[in-house]
């Protein structure tokens, strides 16, 4: 190959070759990162909450009116034997929350009264004895709540569950030695005791304040009895979300109208939840899709735009070398060469400087390390682009006829 | 050598044929040194081109060398040029953007030849014009006469036995057009066949052979009385 030449003919056209090179150095490391980041939302929006989502819909109720704590448990007990009987119906408990409602409860464990630092944060979630049936989770240690065990409760009382259940990420956190069953912790300064582990259930929130208790869930057998009214989240029959969803709102108002299940997130099915929760990782992913596309796209203009200018403003020697001997093919590898080179030199630059940006993102927003996998995928993407966009111009440079070379400018 | 019969060149626009060569015949033999002369127009450069295989023509025969080129491919036709044929062209037509040493090597780096030989052809042609010590220079650099001395060097790198030269001396002042005459016979002496496109009739006149192109069709000399005079008189001018 004629790499030596190409090379110095390039330093005849400084500018122009700095610019393009620059360009794709920009470009690369900004796509590398971007590439990263869509990556790691993607992973992230699709992990599991260790429920049955497809079956699954929550329904929040809210009470007109004011209500004592027995008067709004009674009517929640009422409500939630009524959805039971529903045919399309599996089960349903109440709750304060559920996996990706964006926030709830979340409190500090310690393993001793007198100890000054959380051993783990951890996701509160209220809970009967029909919660591990109708969240469709795995016990995989111990047992569930007994009906005896499960108490109203108010907000303003303090949490002081006898009994708790535990994720398994929390159990192992909180006793890596793996005997957290029967062991009694201390959940917002009160002493309780875990009777059973299940497999997994995610947070509330999957935003980054709640990364660290992630999956690291507590599960209280209390029922939230509030005139401001609960969730209830109901399982349906396999098949059946549909139906159970219309059912439902219906049986409740026809025990009693005076609630509120709002038209905007009264009713809600699983998936929906999901969507809502990752909206924003979504609508990111997809803003640095677009960013990559219209970088790229910009760069393929930019190299296609100076091949160009090139090809026209070196018509005459394109013909001195057809006249010298070149064929069409060597013609197109001048061309093709050329821009291999300036994009070597570009990727080169770009692969130091997607390193720098990654470190910046690393430190700024505790984004993770950048893995090379990208770094390469972006550097054989940009150079795939720079042959794809030098195409078109370096064919028609190949067709200059060598007549041209006898042409008086 | 180079052997045209009834050709013919067209040039079709949208409006007009242009017939540039008609019904031209011409004969070089190995070794000769013809020099083409004729009015501005008359086809001597579309003459230069289709014997250089730089563009086809319409109708007729050419061989080159015993070959009918009409049946050669684009690839063909580059390998001819980039090993018979030298050209050197009135405006040098160097690369601006490379050196000296960078435009002579141009031709013998499509020939595929191997990077010793490639210095040792050009350090001895840019010697024989005489610009050995500006291998790196500019072609920006240097003066008219010596970017035709260029020319000729990357024309005499790849050893052809052809050489096209159209009108070689037509930007250069009498003293440097004398010092590229000077090149071109002795080249010829060393063996290359050589055509000469002309306006100077003192120039054609040291040609072995005459050829008078007017309107695309070569003049038997002896017909032409005026031009036969205007040689002679050229010849009595020139000092021995
Ligand atoms: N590319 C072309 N397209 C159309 N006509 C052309 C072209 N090249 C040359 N001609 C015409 O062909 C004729 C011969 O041109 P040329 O060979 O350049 O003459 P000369 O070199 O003797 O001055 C002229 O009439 C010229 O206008
Ligand atoms: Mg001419």
């Amino acid at each position: 190959m004629q790499i030596k030449p190409i090379l110095s003919a390039l330093r005849q056209h400084k500018a122009g070759t700095l610019l393009i090179a620059m360009q794709i150095a920009l470009t690369l490391a900004i796509v590398c990162n971007a590439l990263f980041i869509i990556q790691q939302r993607l992973a992230h929006l699709s992990e599991p909450t260790g429920i049955d989502e497809p079956d699954i819909f929550v329904v929040q109720n809210e009470w007109v009116g004011k209500l004592s704590t027995s008067q709004a448990d009674a009517r929640m007990q009422e409500d939630l034997r009524a959805i039971r009987q529903l045919a399309s119906v599996q089960d349903v408990t109440p709750s304060n929350s559920y996996p990706l409602r964006g926030s709830g409860w979340d409190d500090g464990i310690r393993l001793k009264p007198d100890q000054l630092q959380d051993t783990s944060g951890s996701t509160v979630y209220f809970g009967d004895e029909h919660f591990i049936d109708t969240l469709g989770v795995k016990l995989v240690a111990g047992r569930n709540f007994r009906p005896e065990e499960v108490a109203p409760m108010d907000m303003r009382y303090s949490l002081s569950p006898p009994v708790v259940i535990v994720t398994r990420a929390l159990a192992d956190k909180l006793f890596p030695a793996g005997d957290a069953l029967g062991k009694t912790i201390y959940l917002a300064g009160s002493p309780t005791a875990i009777v059973g582990i299940i497999d997994q259930l995610q947070a509330q929130s999957v935003e980054r304040w709640a990364a660290a208790f992630a999956h690291r869930s507590v599960i209280v057998p209390r029922r939230l009895a509030v005139s401001l009214g609960a969730y209830y989240i109901v399982r349906a029959r396999p098949g059946q979300l549909d139906a159970a969803m219309r059912e439902t709102p219906r049986a409740l108002f026809a025990i009693n109208p005076r609630r509120v299940i709002s038209d905007k997130d009264g009713l809600l099915s699983f998936a929906q939840v999901r969507d809502r929760a990752y909206e924003r990782d979504r609508g990111m992913a997809i803003l640095m899709g677009l960013i990559c596309v219209v970088l790229l796209a910009i760069t393929a203009a930019g190299i296609v735009g100076l091949t160009s200018f090139w090809v026209g403003q070196r018509r005459k020697q394109i013909g001195v070398r057809r006249a010298l001997g070149a064929t069409r093919r060597d013609i197109l590898g001048y061309f093709l060469t050329e821009n291999l080179l300036i994009s070597c030199g570009g990727a080169l630059l770009g692969v130091l400087l997607a390193v720098a940006v990654n470190l910046w993102l690393v430190v700024r927003f505790e984004m993770n390390r950048l893995s090379l996998a990208y770094v390469l995928a972006g550097v054989v993407l940009l150079l795939l682009l720079g042959q794809g966009a030098v195409l078109a111009p370096a064919l028609r440079a190949s067709r200059v006829p060598p007549v041209e070379a006898t042409r008086s400018v | 050598m180079l052997k045209m019969t009834h050709l013919s060149k067209v040039y079709r626009t949208e409006v007009v044929e242009t017939y540039a060569l008609r019904d031209f015949n011409i004969n070089v033999n190995e070794g000769e040194f013809v020099a083409v002369t004729g009015p501005s127009g008359s086809g001597k450069t579309t003459f230069l081109t289709i014997a250089g295989l730089l563009e086809t023509f319409t109708g007729g025969q050419y061989h080159l060398d015993g070959v009918e080129v009409s049946n050669l491919n684009d690839n063909e036709r580059s390998r001819i040029r980039n090993e018979k044929i030298g050209f050197i062209f009135q405006a040098f037509n160097l690369i601006p953007d490379l050196n000296v040493y960078d435009n002579v090597e141009v031709p013998l780096r499509y020939r595929g030849m191997k990077g010793p030989e490639r210095k040792e052809r050009i350090m001895q042609a840019l010697e024989r014009v005489g610009l050995a010590s500006r291998a790196k220079h500019y072609p920006a650099e240097l003066s008219g006469g010596q970017q035709q001395r260029v020319a000729i060097a990357r024309a005499l790198a790849g050893s052809p036995r052809l050489l096209l030269a159209d009108e070689p001396t037509g930007n250069l002042d009498t003293q440097m057009a004398r010092g590229v005459m000077e090149l071109l016979e002795e080249i010829h002496r060393e063996g290359a066949t050589i055509v000469m496109v002309t306006h100077d009739p003192e120039l054609a006149a040291r040609a072995q052979r005459n050829v008078h192109i007017i309107d695309g069709q070569v003049v038997d000399l002896a017909e032409d009385p005026r031009f036969h005079q205007a040689v002679h008189a050229a010849r009595a001018n020139t000092p021995a």
